[in-house]
């Protein structure tokens, strides 16, 4: 069943199984290949690890691994497409523009196979340099774009980009650590995107007739695509949505809709879309021109799919976009900051460092520009989580959550309210002052305790009495239970020495 | 008699304490010199002490070693001309000689603990012969009866006379109201029994004791302390006791704290805005969402008047005059 050539190497097989070190095929063994390297893959791959621990997994990589492309355009192996070259646009009267260039639209719906890289390599030439023209035409002309030219506009590139992603390389594919499959077909690909936003942009577009034929069924198709691996699509995709969610008043509530079950399938279900930060991006820009005040729409939409995206494993991929969107709310309504405090907390990272050091820079960003009130309200269990992580072993979330007390508002809301965070904060503080293992960071805490003996000085010398006599009742007692044990040992020894003289061990 | 016993103890410490008593003269030119001057000031000698109270929290160290500490200082520099940039390192030093006379239970930190906790510029070898100097020009004269010895023999003898009421006298709040005291340099004019004492009766007045009033009398007609004395330190001390116990934040208006982290984390503390390119923001308009979610017809009749005002133009409408407004960014 799994051809020789294509049965993954042994030293490949220790580590990724399935994988092969370079990405090269054989074009002959296109499908074949696809095929064996799947069902070897599903033969060896070790269950699914926790990929997520506080270890940079740099020290058990493999090889560096060339790029590998693919693209799940297949074209049977047929006759090779031809196309009668047509004459440039610039080189016909202005009249025979508009239908010259439907003509070329529809030569360019034609779609070449570039996992064959010997295939067709004059007419996949002709192609780019046709849209190559078509993009410098939509950018610069007026007068073109005639009714008719809107679904032929629409039809070419929803067959150029519309189609079944390929699967991943490996089962397993760790969109921190490995690279991304490219796109073959970029080439073409690139200029269709390209054509695309500056059709959307150019100055003659009208939404009213174009809404016939960008509906809803194409921008489900364009999400879809945004789980491509390849980067560079995703950016124009982000583009490309960006435009038409601007464009289409009538297709936001529906676009807002399918991302809002997109992200939810992700947490909840598949823990796997690799267009969540592009998509969270544009919903960056959708927050920042929120009307106020705010729907109840897009407060549900905080509540149950922004704040539960905390919980993803992989959330340094989109963790600056997250926090971008978050901070934003907070800026529209900041009555939104309680429940938003709240539910960090409750979804608070307890055995992955790295995510707890994002979720404490994100919480900076928060407190960087929450107001006065709204900090009384959370800061207990604030800052008894705060207390919780500056006591953390882990020096870097010990140092992140110190550095706190480096920024200046918040300083100065702490100072507000010393009276109540200082008795949260003074025994980890006092403690990891003594006991914890790096100088660096008793260092900082010597910082801490500085500002706090200056902002409150008799409460701090309270809480210092107080903590010392607890210490010593701690120990009296510590001393005490010693001695009643020892006092039973020796009883126990006295009676068995008078019972039978011998000495027990 | 245990009572007999302390009065008599109180006398022989009130014998020696004119000789721990730094130079009056000394602490009044530093308390005229100007803040940028020649000499140390005031305001700076009162910061030293306050870091002094810092250091001595963080490492655990006992008031002892604190007012002992202070007690050094003030007599090196009242007797000494030191410029005010070796003042850390004196500072640090009779710290560091202190907690070794008094035997610290807690472990005394090295040199090099207490130069790195403090921030401090100078190294181990700086701080050890600053050490040796101080204490050659204090004669090795390195137990010194001060305000808590007094203080605590005071309390003592309270606490013989009233054994029925123990803890009403609380030892740490008049240390911790000494140590307040001590960071002003006015204080370290009075004499030891005399400043403590004042704070013992300010205590009494506020617990409005009878009995305890008594007995301090008592003290102060023994040790023969004038009233005119102890009235002027009395207001004195109060005046600071009101600072010291007000709910106002003193912001540290000294020396910045260095905030050293480690590379990694530095890395980390870019803010998100640094890192996000700018996609123009899409205003919401009012009246757009007015269909329910689920429906999926489109509202025609709207659209034609506002795709004329979005402007097909993508440099339209997109970018509001107050794009980024971030107010408290740095």
């Amino acid at each position: 069943m799994v051809h020789a050539r294509c049965a993954p190497r042994n030293e490949a097989l220790l580590i990724w199984p399935g994988r092969r070190k370079d990405g090269k095929k054989h074009p002959n063994q296109l499908f074949t290949s696809k095929t064996s390297r799947a069902m070897s893959s599903a033969a060896t791959t070790p269950p699914s690890v926790d990929k997520v621990d506080g270890f940079s997994r740099k020290s058990v990589r493999k090889a560096k691994q060339k790029r590998s492309q693919s693209s799940s355009q297949f074209r049977s192996q047929g006759k090779p497409i031809e196309l009668t070259p047509l004459p440039l646009l610039k080189d016909v009267s202005a009249q025979e523009q508009p239908e010259l260039f439907l003509k070329k639209l529809q030569q360019c719906c034609a779609v070449f196979d570039f996992m064959d890289t010997l295939s067709d390599l004059k007419m996949k030439e002709y192609k780019r340099s046709t849209l190559n023209e078509l993009v410098d035409y939509v950018t610069v002309s007026r007068g073109y774009l005639t009714e008719q030219a809107y679904p032929e506009v629409v039809k070419m590139v929803s067959y150029n980009i519309f189609r079944t992603l390929p699967p991943s390389d490996s089962n397993e594919f760790d969109p921190e650590e490995d690279e991304p499959t490219l796109e073959a077909s970029w080439p073409h690909l690139q200029l269709v995107y390209e054509f695309f936003i500056r059709f959307l942009e150019s100055q003659e577009f009208q939404p009213s007739i174009a809404k016939k034929y960008i509906d809803q069924k194409f921008v489900l198709q364009l999400l879809e695509l945004f789980d491509s691996e390849d980067p560079r699509e995703r950016d124009y995709l982000k583009t490309v949505l960006h435009r038409i969610y601007g464009k289409f008043l009538g297709l936001r509530a529906f676009i807002r809709k399918q991302i809002n079950n997109i992200f939810l399938r992700f947490v909840y279900e598949t823990e796997h879309f690799n267009g969540v930060a592009e998509l969270l991006e544009i919903l960056g820009s959708i927050i920042n021109g929120f009307a106020l005040p705010l729907k109840a729409e897009h407060k549900q939409f905080l509540v149950k799919v922004l704040i539960p995206l905390h919980t993803v494993r992989s959330l340094s991929l989109f963790h600056a976009q997250l926090a971008y969107c978050i901070v934003q709310f907070l800026e529209k309504d900041p009555a939104l900051t309680e429940p938003v405090i709240r539910g960090l907390l409750k979804f608070w990272p307890k055995t992955c460092s790295q995510k707890e050091v994002m979720f404490l820079g994100e919480l900076e960003e928060i407190l960087d520009v929450i107001e006065p009130t709204q900090f009384v309200k959370i800061q207990e269990p604030l800052f008894k989580q705060i207390s919780k992580c500056v006591s953390s072993p882990h020096f870097q979330v010990a140092e992140r959550a110190l550095y706190y007390w480096n920024n200046e508002y918040i300083m100065s809301l702490i100072e507000e309210n010393s009276n109540v965070i200082l008795p949260i904060m003074f025994t980890s503080l006092y403690r990891i002052s003594k006991e914890h293992w790096n100088p660096a960071i008793v260092a900082l805490v010597y910082n801490v305790l500085k500002a706090f003996m200056e902002m409150n000085s008799t409460l701090f010398d309270e809480l210092t009495s107080t903590y010392k006599s607890d210490r010593q009742r701690e120990k009296k007692k510590e001393k005490e239970r010693e001695e009643l044990w020892k006092r039973l040992e020796d009883l126990e020894l006295k009676r068995s020495l008078q019972s039978d003289g011998i000495i027990p061990t | 008699m245990e009572a007999i016993k302390l009065m008599k103890e109180l006398k022989s410490n009130l014998d020696q304490e004119v000789h721990y008593l730094p130079k009056e003269t000394g602490l009044s030119l530093i308390e005229s010199t100007q803040e940028n001057g020649n000499g140390v000031s005031a305001k700076c000698r009162d910061a030293r002490v306050e870091d002094l109270w810092s250091l001595t929290s963080f490492f655990g160290y006992s008031t002892q070693t604190f007012v002992l500490a202070v007690n050094l200082l003030d007599r090196f520099i009242a007797m000494m001309k030191v410029q005010p940039r070796y003042l850390a390192c004196i500072s640090i030093g009779c710290l560091h000689i202190a907690a070794r006379v008094t035997k610290e239970e807690c472990k005394v930190s090295s040199s090099h603990e207490l130069i790195r906790i403090s921030q401090c510029k100078f190294t181990v070898s700086d701080l050890s012969r600053m050490e040796k100097i101080i204490l050659e020009k204090l004669n090795f004269q390195l137990k010194a009866v001060t305000a808590l010895t007094f203080l605590h023999l005071y309390h003592a003898i309270a606490l013989s006379h009233t054994s029925n009421r123990k803890d009403v006298l609380n030892l740490d709040k008049l240390e911790a109201q000494l140590k307040a005291c001590l960071c002003r340099i006015v204080f370290s004019k009075a004499k030891p029994s005399v400043l403590a004492l004042s704070l013992l009766m300010l205590e009494i007045e506020a617990l409005q004791s009878v009995d305890l009033l008594e007995i301090a009398q008592r003290i102060q007609t023994h040790l023969k302390i004038s009233k005119a004395d102890l009235v002027h330190w009395r207001g004195l001390v109060g005046q600071c006791m009101r600072e010291y116990s007000s709910p106002e934040c003193a912001k540290p208006d000294h020396k910045k704290l260095v905030w050293i982290v480690s590379r990694r984390t530095a890395q980390n503390l870019h803010s998100i805005y640094r890192s996000i390119p700018d996609l123009p923001t899409i205003p919401e308009d009012t009246w757009d969402e007015s269909e329910s979610e689920d429906s999926s017809e489109d509202l025609s009749s709207g659209e034609e008047s506002l795709s004329s005002s979005l402007g097909s133009d993508a440099e339209g409408q997109y970018f509001p005059s107050n794009f980024r407004s971030r107010a408290r960014r740095p």
